[in-house]
């Protein structure tokens, strides 16, 4: 593909006003344009802006547009890889600053796919979108039994368990990792969210998760909310 | 992921942008695969034979048309009556000595001239329907409204190359005065290659003086610009309407398409041997003939071949005894070294359902796989020809775009091989990160403009749509946003002035 509709030869970052310069990361974010999006974050942070700011403003209100956009079938998978690949630039300028500073990442999860289950490709997307919407994912990949999400979720404490599976004879083991969470009256610590193609919306409140995520889009526009919801519950 | 090279594109709006790039375009598919044989050199030899016999032995009638028994007899023709028989090997001798084994067929537009033969696949919509259906008013009588919506949609559709002809018949004009406005929107909403009237010899001449007006008289003596649908009354008959316009398009230098028109079981014998013997023979006899009023004149092989229900008499498509007289007529045609037509999105279905779906991608894919060069009745045929959907046709259409793909055959270029990704992904992990992919995706599947492949939860969300639905959006979308090629307004003019003089020089009439 070339650029013969688009001239980028005259777009100096630096240039650009604050208005403009966030307008121009939201589409090279959209475009997976990894370096400019490390000179823009390190440009609005030399003007002073929070990292709290660039983060939402510049990066993750991006990463909403390819979101929309890939789950409308206009963005492409390997599109949005290489957006958040884009956006993990500009996410290691800022993850020390915000660390300093005590901001918390807007949540934090950790996913992995369950026992007896390798596949992985969705639950990656779904690391990748989360990570998209300003969520620090600690993915502890595939095959996982019991015992390791619980360590996972007693080492990390994160606020959501992400949970994914390919195989119908691997799913109903969410179900084995949430009673035993019951179990041991941790359940109610987690939101828990599942997904994998022979999953549905039934499926899910079955086995006594907080929600069913059809696709990686769908999980992390959903997080915010359910998130939000608990804080709001909890007061 | 390295990947610098692509640089900024203007992020969503620049996307939206390159997404909706128009394809270039290709004037006919070029097949880069082998065709497809069901019989080997003898089986088609013992055709060939008996295909002679029956030119021979029993022969064909020319009806009600002198002029064709004294051209056979002057070649060398038994003529009794209006019975022909033809010494073995004549027919095969007059048609290897000058027809072509391809030819140009011009259009308005030279960027949309095709070439029909050879290794080529020309696609066209369907032809001839009464009834028109579609999702909101059902089936009724097509008008010359529907007539011009189908041409909009066959000039909007890349995976069409040809314009076709009676797209729908336009049955609110009188029968002795619609081909003029057929032709006319051939050549005002497209300016793809069209196909001219065959109802009468008049009609012929008619289409042939209008396109006199667009490409030049003298042009026009030399240049083939309209391929023209000449069907046999089977069995082992041809009739004066067919014969009269089939004579003004040779005496012109334009195309025929020589089609026996088969309901195998009433119309031919029940068996494949036995239809594909009396196609051949028809499709011989009619060849020969072009060639005898002008040597050189395109004709092309026809096979239109449907089995009849025992049953109840009524004609069946998509079923494995037309595919495979259709296999043996392609393989034929080839051994002759002529264009062959057959093919189309055949179904006998009302609507556009899993029966349509069914028997048209059965012979769909017969007619990629045997060697179609010409495939008319490619979109919205419903109903054996009864009726042209417009919901179908674009579904039709969907499934023509897949079949160029098909026919390109397999790339085996170093990008093709793809041992970059292998090697940059290893075990485990996923390609589609890798930057092999990354250069390749956009082109490297086909779409398709139909079907939904979203989560169960996506598409209910989204409505639940079936195909028909999402088609029929797609086909008043398309007709929203049709805009007509350029056409010089001289020429508007004149070709609407002839039509005029034509029109009111004569009276009215419905036959």
């Amino acid at each position: 593909m070339t650029d013969e509709n688009y001239d980028d030869e005259e777009i100096i970052l630096s240039e650009l006003n604050d208005e403009e310069l966030v307008q121009q990361m939201h589409d090279d974010l959209y475009d997976g344009m990894k370096e400019e999006i490390e000179e823009g974050t390190q440009i609005l942070l030399d003007r002073d802006w929070t990292a709290e700011r660039v983060l939402n403003e510049a990066l993750v209100a991006g990463m909403k547009i390819v979101g929309i956009d890939f789950r409308d079938g206009i963005l492409f998978v390997p599109e949005v890889l290489l957006a958040a690949n884009a956006m993990k630039g500009g996410m290691a300028i800022l993850e020390p600053l915000l660390a300093e500073s005590g901001v918390e990442p807007k949540g934090k999860m950790v996913i992995g796919t369950v026992k007896g289950d390798i596949h992985d490709i969705g639950k990656n997307l779904v690391a990748m979108m989360m990570e998209g919407a300003g969520f620090e994912v600690i993915d502890i990949g595939i095959n996982n039994s019991v015992e390791d999400y619980l360590a996972a979720l007693e080492e990390h404490k994160p606020d959501i368990l992400g949970m994914s599976a390919l195989l119908t004879t691997t799913m109903p083991y969410m179900k084995v990792v949430i009673d035993e969470m019951v179990k041991r009256s941790i359940r109610d610590d987690y939101i828990v969210l599942v997904g994998g193609a022979p999953l549905n919306e039934e499926f899910g409140q079955a086995v006594g998760a907080d929600a069913y995520c059809r696709d990686a889009a769908q999980a992390a526009q959903m997080a915010p909310l359910l998130l939000h919801n608990r804080q709001a519950a909890r007061g | 992921m390295a990947r610098r090279s692509q640089g900024r594109t203007g992020g969503r709006s620049g996307r939206a942008a390159t997404r909706r790039t128009v394809e270039s375009i290709k004037p006919f598919i070029e097949r880069k695969i082998p065709f497809y044989e069901l019989l080997d050199d003898d089986g088609l030899a013992l055709i060939e034979r008996n295909a002679d016999r029956v030119l021979e032995e029993i022969g064909l009638d020319f009806k009600d048309f002198p002029s064709a028994l004294a051209l056979f007899k002057e070649a060398g023709a038994d003529v009794d009556g209006e019975r022909v028989r033809f010494p073995r090997g004549m027919c095969r001798e007059i048609i290897r000595a000058s027809a072509p084994a391809e030819y140009v067929q011009h259009a308005r537009n030279p960027d949309r001239s095709t070439i029909i033969g050879g290794k080529r696949l020309v696609l066209a919509p369907a032809y001839g329907s009464p009834f028109v259906r579609d999702l909101d008013s059902g089936r009724r009588y097509a008008t010359l409204r529907d007539f011009e919506n189908f041409v909009k949609l066959a000039y909007m559709s890349p995976g069409l190359h040809h314009s076709g002809g009676t797209v729908c018949e336009p049955v609110d004009v009188p029968v002795n005065k619609r081909h003029f406005d057929m032709v006319y929107s051939h050549i005002k909403y497209s300016d793809k290659p069209f196909m001219g009237s065959v109802t009468s010899a008049e009609r012929a001449q008619d289409s042939v003086d209008m396109c006199k007006l667009v490409f030049g008289e003298s042009f026009l003596d030399q240049n083939t610009v309209m391929t023209s649908l000449i069907n046999v009354n089977s069995p082992l008959t041809f009739d004066a309407t067919m014969l009269g316009a089939a004579t003004v398009y040779a005496q012109h230098n334009q195309a025929t398409l020589i089609s026996p028109f088969i309901l195998a079981g009433a119309m031919s014998p029940v068996t494949v041997a036995g239809t594909v013997t009396q196609v051949l023979a028809e499709a011989l006899a009619g060849m020969a003939y072009i060639q005898l009023v002008r040597p050189g004149a395109p004709v092309i092989f026809g096979t239109f071949a449907a089995a009849v229900s025992m049953q109840s008499g009524a004609p069946t498509f998509g079923t494995p005894e037309p595919s495979k007289i259709m296999y043996l007529a392609a393989a034929l045609a080839r051994r002759l070294g002529v264009p062959f037509r057959s093919g189309g999105g055949l179904c006998g279905s009302k609507i556009p359902d899993a029966q349509a779906a069914y028997e048209s991608a059965n012979t769909l894919q017969t007619a990629a796989l045997c060697g179609v060069n010409f495939m008319l009745h490619a979109a919205g045929w419903l109903e054996g020809g009864l009726s042209v959907g417009y919901e179908k046709f674009v579904m039709d259409v969907d499934q023509a775009n897949m079949l160029d793909i098909l026919l390109q055959g397999i790339d085996l270029s170093e990008n093709a091989q793809a041992i970059d990704a292998l090697e940059e992904v290893g075990p485990g992990s996923h390609f589609l990160g890798a930057a092999h992919t990354q250069a390749n995706f956009e082109t490297a599947f086909y779409r398709s403009t139909i079907a939904d492949n979203n989560s169960f939860e996506q598409w209910e969300q989204d409505g639940a749509k079936t195909a028909e639905v999402r088609a029929n959006e797609q086909w008043k979308q398309m007709l929203e946003s049709y805009v007509p090629p350029a056409l010089d307004q001289g020429l508007d003019e004149a070709l609407q002035a002839f039509m005029h003089e034509r029109k009111s020089s004569f009276e009215d009439r419905d036959y």
